[in-house]
């Protein structure tokens, strides 16, 4: 098929590049910051911490395994899940999956030992079978499990989303011909996944790789420690921040070319149209549902179910007995709307400048800059390999004269996080974002459907779904946040996680894991709230 | 019309500031479980206010004394704060030459501390050593000593901090070295293989491996298992004394030289050192008051343990921690 000249719209690519320098303007100026007050500068500086070497081979030894790990399983769990749109708890164990992402890593820390600890619920399990006593939760298996436990479910998660939008008519011609297994994934499921696997891996390897309590606590020793922690310590106690801002750019750089990797591999996102009415594609028959593999998708949804479900019923269970030591004094309540307030901010804003890269990034593409477009589209990532502690500093640094306490430093956590959950609100737009295929866009050109009419009634109902799971992933990464709003400091009004902070510093660790709970819940609120209100229809109204 | 409503709002928020500030504040930078609810923030902050005549005490909570210290150095001379609350001993000498702290000019006759305290700069607001907490369930009879502990039986195991990022871990590292001197990397390696992990920070250890019985003992505090008698009331979790003594953490307050407000700030400090801000310190913050609460003093704390005191100057701190680290990676790490 011929190449279709296809408009590439100027606000989209004005959006894109405001997004841009906005998003690159903040990572590099805070990193610039750091350089800037460093007295002295030296890359030989950086081998002085003869441990840089080791620290580096163990982060991406173990990042690399977990990211195979968690991205490899998840393949054929959201393949069964695609298989079976209709089971019972199929609703709840979704709901499970959007929440391993967000718990605090102190509570799911909690809840992995719970089960799978040397006193574990899995422990005898454990004993029986191998007759050695129960203590692969430290060491590397223990942190990738946590990473598994940790990016498993959400890998699933956007590749089940991808497997969803694929077209209706696709899943009616699969079941009119009565395609076997093998001929859905060649044709259906693996064209899908495959453009979306480059960039989640990098994803999930980039979240294994700036992993920072997991690793030191599940690693036994400070042989299993991460940059994060040589960065720390040069931040902090030695406060030589020309130190800190060398390995901040070493981690920047690392992370990036993987990124760069990942984003020219992926290639370009295929334009097809997807499902504008929001069917699911598994409502259609499928030959492959049928006979032994209902066996082989009930074994993977059972692991995912045992992976995921007993450390969060042990985080629920310990959470129901500290509910009597839920903070008093009115203290919860307005922390929770706090949170959700700030977390409404922090994914309102990751959605639109996601939208605004994505849509600046396809404008690019269309005019011929794929280099630019890559760019664009990598931006996205950067704040998210910028280690947190490097920003907030960089940031208090510029803005120093004008931070007063209250709603300022607030009002940087919500910038801050919005930046911070780009990936993942673009990781889920990203397959809904290309807009109309090349017939469709000609047709509405006949017909003169142009700007708010075509955002409307063409692109609006495609891209609400996706919106919404992004935001929900957006809005639920900052609530979790502590890393961020710790830094800043604050007066007396805490946010959820920091008031659980507080409870652990105060021994009330029942208490913090009924916070725990609270947070939780808030997070299956968001969404189930969002889910329901895309789920909705869109209604046309008939005007005869 | 719309531009003069959002005008005189505007105005409206000026004069009601203007309002506010006429009331005198003292601004204090601290950690944040001293100003949580449970803390004993919130208790000091309407003691204070009630006797100071019309002022406002506003805590600004960071993440831990390192961090209070780390805002200093970032913000210099404009720092907003009047006093800093939670900077421990380890932490004193690279807070002094910052040259932004001022001499506290208070009289220190009330101080009960272990050890005698001489700084014009730093005055003690509460201390406790560090030790390591115990499971009676799990273990009957405790190590009695550091020299015990390196001899125990395999399943005699210990949750660590690490030193680079905890408090505590850093403590344990001072307090090995105190111990065992140039002979510390060879008691590493011994207690090395005691250790089911280190982990970064307190809560780690204390909450997500200690309380789900995942080893017997965690590095903790001597003064922690005044919390679980007090308010759990169990007897359950209990400190080891070592014969060999325990390192000792004295948390302090310090006046800053730029202060808007340094007669109410040195005000501030001569009350740390009343009963109406230290009988919020010990199930507030679960350490040892600063001065002689008498009567005040929860029973529980009567129960704890006492050992010797040991502490390294905040100058020899300072000039070794670096060596002292990198000494327990390598033993660490082979």
């Amino acid at each position: 098929m011929p190449a279709v000249a296809r408009r590439a719209s100027p606000l989209a690519l004005a959006a894109g590049w405001l997004a841009l320098a906005a998003v690159a303007g903040l990572g590099l100026a805070s990193l610039a910051a750091l350089l800037w007050q460093a007295p002295a500068l030296s890359i030989s500086d950086l081998w002085r911490e003869p441990w840089l070497a080791g620290i580096l081979r163990f982060t991406l030894w173990q990042a690399t395994l977990s990211t195979a790990l968690a991205v490899g399983l998840a393949i054929p769990v959201a393949l069964a899940l695609a298989r079976r749109p209709r089971f019972l708890g199929r609703r709840l164990l979704l709901r499970a999956m959007e929440l391993s992402l967000v718990i605090p890593t102190l509570i799911a820390l909690f809840g992995l030992v719970a089960v799978h600890g040397r006193q574990g619920w899995a422990a005898p399990l454990w004993e029986w079978l191998t007759a050695t006593r129960a203590d692969y939760l430290y060491g590397l298996s223990g942190i990738v499990l946590a990473h598994v436990f940790y990016n498993l479910p959400l890998s699933a998660r956007l590749m089940l989303q991808a497997l969803e939008t694929a077209p209706a008519a696709h899943w009616r011609l699969t079941a009119q011909l009565g395609l076997s297994r093998g001929a859905i994934w060649r044709t259906l499921e693996w064209p899908r996944l495959r453009s979306l696997l480059p960039r989640l891996a990098a994803l999930v390897f980039t979240l294994c790789f700036t992993s920072f309590a997991i690793v030191m606590t599940l690693g036994g020793g400070p042989r299993s420690t991460t940059l994060e922690v040589a960065l720390y310590q040069a931040l902090k106690f030695d406060h030589d921040l020309a130190l800190a801002a060398l390995l901040a750019l070493t981690q920047l750089t690392l992370c990036l070319s993987l990124w760069l990797v990942a984003l020219t591999r992926g290639g370009t996102p295929r334009l097809v149209p997807t499902a504008g009415s929001g069917l699911p594609g598994g409502r259609w028959w499928r030959r492959d549902a049928l006979g032994v593999s209902r066996l082989h998708d009930g074994l993977w949804l059972l692991g995912l179910t045992l992976l995921l479900v007993p450390p969060l019923a042990a985080v629920t269970l310990a959470g129901l007995y500290g509910l009597p030591q839920l903070p008093g004094r009115g203290s919860l309540w307005p922390a929770a709307l706090r949170s959700l307030a700030m977390a409404l901010g922090a994914g309102g804003l990751s959605l639109l400048l996601a939208l605004a890269l994505l849509a600046g990034a396809e404008a690019l593409r269309r005019r011929g800059s794929r280099l630019a477009a890559l760019a664009m589209e990598g931006s996205g990532q950067l704040i998210l390999v910028i280690p947190a502690l490097v920003l907030g500093t960089g940031l208090f640094l510029l803005l120093r004269p004008s931070l007063g306490a209250g709603w300022h430093g607030y009002a940087l956590v919500v910038l801050v996080n919005g930046f911070m959950a780009l990936p993942f609100a673009m990781q889920v737009l990203r397959g809904a974002i290309p807009g109309l295929s090349a017939p469709e866009e000609r047709l509405a050109e006949q017909f003169g459907i142009h700007g708010r009419a075509r955002l409307r009634w063409l692109v609006w109902p495609r891209l609400r779904r996706p919106a919404a799971l992004a935001l929900a992933y957006a809005m639920t990464l900052s609530l979790g946040d502590f890393s961020v709003i710790a830094l800043f400091g604050s007066p007396a009004a805490p946010t959820l996680p920091m008031l659980l902070f507080q409870q652990l510093g105060g021994y009330r660790w029942q208490g913090a894991a009924a916070t725990a709970l609270v947070l939780l819940m808030a997070v299956v609120l968001v969404f189930s709230l969002l889910d329901a209100l895309s789920r909705r229809r869109p209604r046309y109204p008939f005007r005869p | 019309m719309k531009p003069n409503i959002t005008l005189r709002a505007l105005a409206l928020g000026l004069v009601a500031g203007a309002v506010s500030a006429d009331e005198r504040t003292l601004t204090v930078y601290t950690y944040g479980s001293f100003v949580s609810e449970w803390g004993p923030g919130p208790g000091i902050e309407a003691a204070f206010e009630a006797q100071c005549g019309g002022c406002d005490l506003e805590f600004v909570a960071l993440d831990g004394g390192v961090d209070i210290l780390q805002r200093l150095r970032l913000e210099g001379e404009g720092s907003a704060a009047d006093l800093v609350l939670g900077l421990d001993m380890n932490l004193m000498a690279e807070a002094r030459e910052l040259g932004l702290l001022a001499p506290h000019g208070v009289d220190t006759s009330a101080l009960a501390l272990p050890i005698d305290w001489q700084d014009d700069t730093f005055l003690p607001y509460d201390w406790g050593h560090f030790a390591f907490v115990y499971d009676t369930e799990q273990l009957a009879t405790p190590p009695a000593s550091f020299a015990e502990l390196l001899e125990a039986p395999d399943d005699v195991q210990v949750i660590i901090q690490d030193p680079r990022t905890s408090t505590t871990g850093l403590g344990l590292l001072l307090w090995i070295r105190q111990v065992y001197g140039d002979a510390a990397p060879e008691a590493w390696e011994r207690l090395n293989e005691r250790v089911l992990t280190v982990t970064p920070g307190w809560s780690q250890a204390y909450f997500s491996l200690f309380m789900n019985g995942e080893a017997p003992m965690v590095l903790s505090y001597a003064t922690s298992p005044a919390y679980h008698m007090a308010v759990e009331e169990s007897e359950r979790y209990q400190a080891a004394e070592f014969a060999e003594g325990h390192y000792l953490q004295v948390e302090t307050a310090a006046l800053l030289k730029r202060s808007t407000e340094p007669e109410l700030a040195r005000e501030f400090l001569r009350f740390m050192l009343t009963p109406d801000f230290q009988r919020h310190i010990p199930l507030g913050n679960v350490m040892n008051p600063a001065i002689d609460l008498g009567d005040e003093l929860p029973e529980v704390f009567g129960r704890l343990i006492e050992p010797a005191s040991l502490t390294f100057t905040p100058e020899e701190v300072r000039d070794n921690r670096r060596a002292w680290i990198r000494e327990w990676l390598n033993a660490s790490s082979r």
